[in-house]
């Protein structure tokens, strides 16, 4: 083990975790709120409108994140649409990601036994009122869970980003291994700033299901 | 940008061949993600704190280690343990195990929005512990949790394609071998993705069908 | 060219493992078989075309085969996980062209030279401000990440006033997509490669004459150790013949419509 090299390519390596940790929160947040967005128009627009965000989800959903960032970026310029590697990464994450969080949210709109809304309508209460205190709170329980997992599935989403040149984590482990020679000590830095992402994200994720959760456990 | 039809014309049924190894890996992967994945969840509720504490790592490694590291893993090191696997069996194995992980982590989620009264309904009741889950928990947790179930088969159609690093020619390295001898990234990548989404659109199908089926009211 | 993370986890597994082999030529002999790796992606030398291995590497290594009285069996691997590959037993022998630079002759062995490694530039069809390789000076242009091809253009760039601009791609599909977007002027790689897609997309693609920086060559590899010698040798007592009967000029004209100069003996690599 040559720990030298920690110290060389240090600053090169922290460097690409920034990127990656930047086109991560930015993508995975905007695709989150887009998402909702998505879920709510899916669940309350009008019919022709559901239809097109219904092809968007299968879509988006049913193509590899590689080859939707490919033609984007290499494919976009034929549009006249030239975009930075930074910028081309993040918008294709926002993109990928939101179908994906549109059938989470979905799934938890469903979660809700309909009688209870059928019950708040009879007492009167507007609709509004109805999805932010009585769905949203309760949907929470079983897609904290699946939410936690796509944020886990989007780290490592990121490693795609390479393909157009973003300096991310993977493209400055690859520097330094075809520069260096050495295997063991790149993938070590590699695992560690992923498992750091990945653990972070799951105690994050588990601190929220404890907190949405507690009223189950009061019973 | 002059787009040739002609090529992806000519370069289909190559991409088709190719389609059937992602289908295969891809097909063995869900059973086993799905079945697997109800076993580590059983065990990750459960009171053991050994089952439960073995499945919490279980998770924890397969969500935590990329899935790359892990194909490679069942390929090129555990020969060295006298398990040599096929190549082919390796990807179904790393990619169904991994998938499990997060399988198990959508059915928990699911499980807890059920009220706890059945659980406690059916213990009064008498109902051995192995019908209590057969027939309450879950049917129910699958139906609360299918659309996220169904995000996780999809995805797993799409990282079938790191099969390729051990040498299996589906779909994504075909293409890019095509990419490499035609030099039209976009024509042959478009018709990839069309590919992927058709594959997709069939389980995406499939799930808002049974989802139909499972609802209760 | 380039490792990756593949490269360093099979690596790493084998340092647990260990892997001890014997004589490579002799098993290959007794087995009657030879496997061999390439990526099917790396034109004119390795290409899958309508399904099928061809390329300068597939028609030299079935002479190969033939002389040799083995059957050959191919594989397509990506290029990060062929070298790691080789080391763990997988296959016998790389025929993707390597290109030889010092620090891999430390680690493998390689054979005689297969084909011409010096780099030469592609530009868009068309493109009049660049017409000689220094027309670069301060302009974008793309290589792939990790090769002995990007080191080169790295010090040749370093003697151009302003410095061109260096981008580093994953492979070199993805670089020649861009010189086709536009972000690119212009695309270094070896010049067989550079060449044969100025060929095979004439109104895209434009070759940059002359080839610059040090004359560099690709060669076959098989794994570093005593093991490989004799399968190298005999790799290279084929190749010679091939030089002498013609067959080897024959498809590199086959393929790249001129025959370059490769030497019959292992070349000085610096």
């Amino acid at each position: 083990m040559e720990l030298d090299l920690f110290l060389r390519y240090g600053p090169a390596l922290l460097e690409g975790f920034g990127v990656t940790v930047l086109c991560w929160i930015v993508g995975s947040l905007g695709g989150v709120v887009l998402g909702f967005i998505l879920a709510c128009l899916y669940r309350w627009g009008p019919a022709p409108l559901r239809w097109v965000i219904y092809a968007y989800v299968e879509v988006i959903r049913g193509t590899p994140f590689m080859i939707q960032l490919f033609l984007l970026y290499y494919g976009g310029p034929y549009m006249g649409l030239v975009l930075t590697p930074i910028q081309a990464g993040i918008l294709s994450f926002i993109v990928y990601g939101s179908p994906y969080f549109a059938e989470i949210f979905r799934s938890g709109f469903n979660a809700i036994p309909l009688g209870q809304i059928e019950a708040a309508r009879c007492l009167g209460i507007p609709e509004w009122r109805i999805v932010l205190r009585i769905t949203l709170p309760q949907m929470l329980v079983p897609i904290t869970a699946p939410l936690t997992n796509f944020f886990i599935i989007l780290t490592k989403e990121t490693a795609i980003l390479a393909t157009v040149t973003v300096p991310e984590l993977l493209f400055q482990v690859q520097s330094m291994m075809a520069e260096t020679f050495t295997y063991v000590e790149p993938l070590l830095a590699l695992s560690l700033f992923y498992w750091f992402m990945v653990t972070l994200t799951a105690r994050f994720g588990a601190w929220v299901e404890t907190r949405v959760t507690r009223h189950l456990s009061r019973a | 940008m002059n787009f040739s039809f002609e090529t992806i014309w000519h370069n289909l049924p190559y991409l088709l061949a190719a389609a059937r190894w992602t289908l295969i890996i891809s097909l063995a992967g869900m059973a086993i993600s799905v079945i697997w994945g109800i076993c580590i969840c059983a065990a990750r509720i459960s009171s053991s704190r050994l089952l439960s504490g073995i499945a919490a790592l279980y998770i924890s490694f397969f969500r935590g280690v990329p899935l790359l590291v892990q194909i490679l893993v069942f390929f090129y090191i555990l020969p060295y343990v006298g398990l040599d696997l096929p190549a082919i069996a390796a990807a179904i194995a790393a990619v169904g195990l991994c998938s499990a992980a997060y399988s198990a982590e959508i059915l928990r989620g699911s499980l807890q929005a059920i009220p706890a009264g059945q659980t406690e309904a059916a213990h009064a009741l008498g109902m051995p512990p192995m019908s209590l889950w057969r027939r309450i928990l879950v049917p129910q947790a699958i139906r609360i949790g299918l659309p996220s179930l169904i995000n996780e088969l999809i995805l797993l159609v799409k990282v079938s394609s790191l099969a390729s690093v051990v040498g299996i020619g589906e779909l994504t390295r075909v293409a890019q071998n095509i990419t490499g001898q035609t030099y039209r990234p976009l024509e042959i990548y478009i018709t990839a993705a069309v590919l992927y989404f058709l594959i997709n659109l069939v389980i995406s199908r499939a799930g808002l069908l049974a989802e139909k089926r499972l609802k209760v009211s | 060219m380039k490792k990756t993370l593949l490269g360093m986890l099979t690596v790493a597994g084998l340092g647990l493992a260990g892997a001890a082999q014997a004589d490579v030529l002799s098993d290959i002999m007794e087995e009657g078989k030879i496997t061999v790796a390439t990526e099917m992606h790396y034109a004119p030398f390795d290409i899958l075309q309508d399904g099928k291995y061809v390329g300068i590497d597939a028609d030299i290594f079935a002479i190969m085969g033939e002389k040799m009285g083995v059957e050959v069996e191919y594989m397509d691997l990506p290029w990060n996980s062929i070298l790691p590959g080789l080391e763990a037993g997988k296959f016998d022998f790389v025929i993707a062209p390597v290109t030889m630079t010092a620090e891999r002759m430390e680690r493998y062995n390689f054979t005689l030279p297969i084909g011409n490694a010096t780099v030469a530039l592609a530009k868009k069809a068309g493109d009049d401000s660049i017409s000689v390789p220094e027309d670069i000076a301060g302009q974008p242009v793309g290589t792939q990440k990790g090769t002995a091809q990007l080191a080169q253009l790295q010090a040749f760039s370093a003697t151009l006033e302003p410095e061109a601009e260096i981008r580093e791609y994953g492979n070199i599909d993805e670089a020649l997509a861009d010189l086709a977007a536009g972000r690119l002027k212009a695309v270094a790689n070896s010049l067989p490669l550079m060449g044969y897609a100025a060929v095979q997309r004439p109104g895209l693609f434009e070759l940059v004459m002359p080839p610059f920086g040090d004359p560099k060559y690709f060669g076959w590899v098989a794994a570093g150790g005593e093991e490989s010698e004799s399968l190298i040798a005999k790799v290279n007592e084929i190749l010679l013949e091939m030089h002498e009967d013609g067959s080897l000029d024959a498809i590199n004209e086959k393929w790249l419509g001129a025959a370059p100069e490769l030497p019959t003996t292992m070349p000085e690599v610096k």
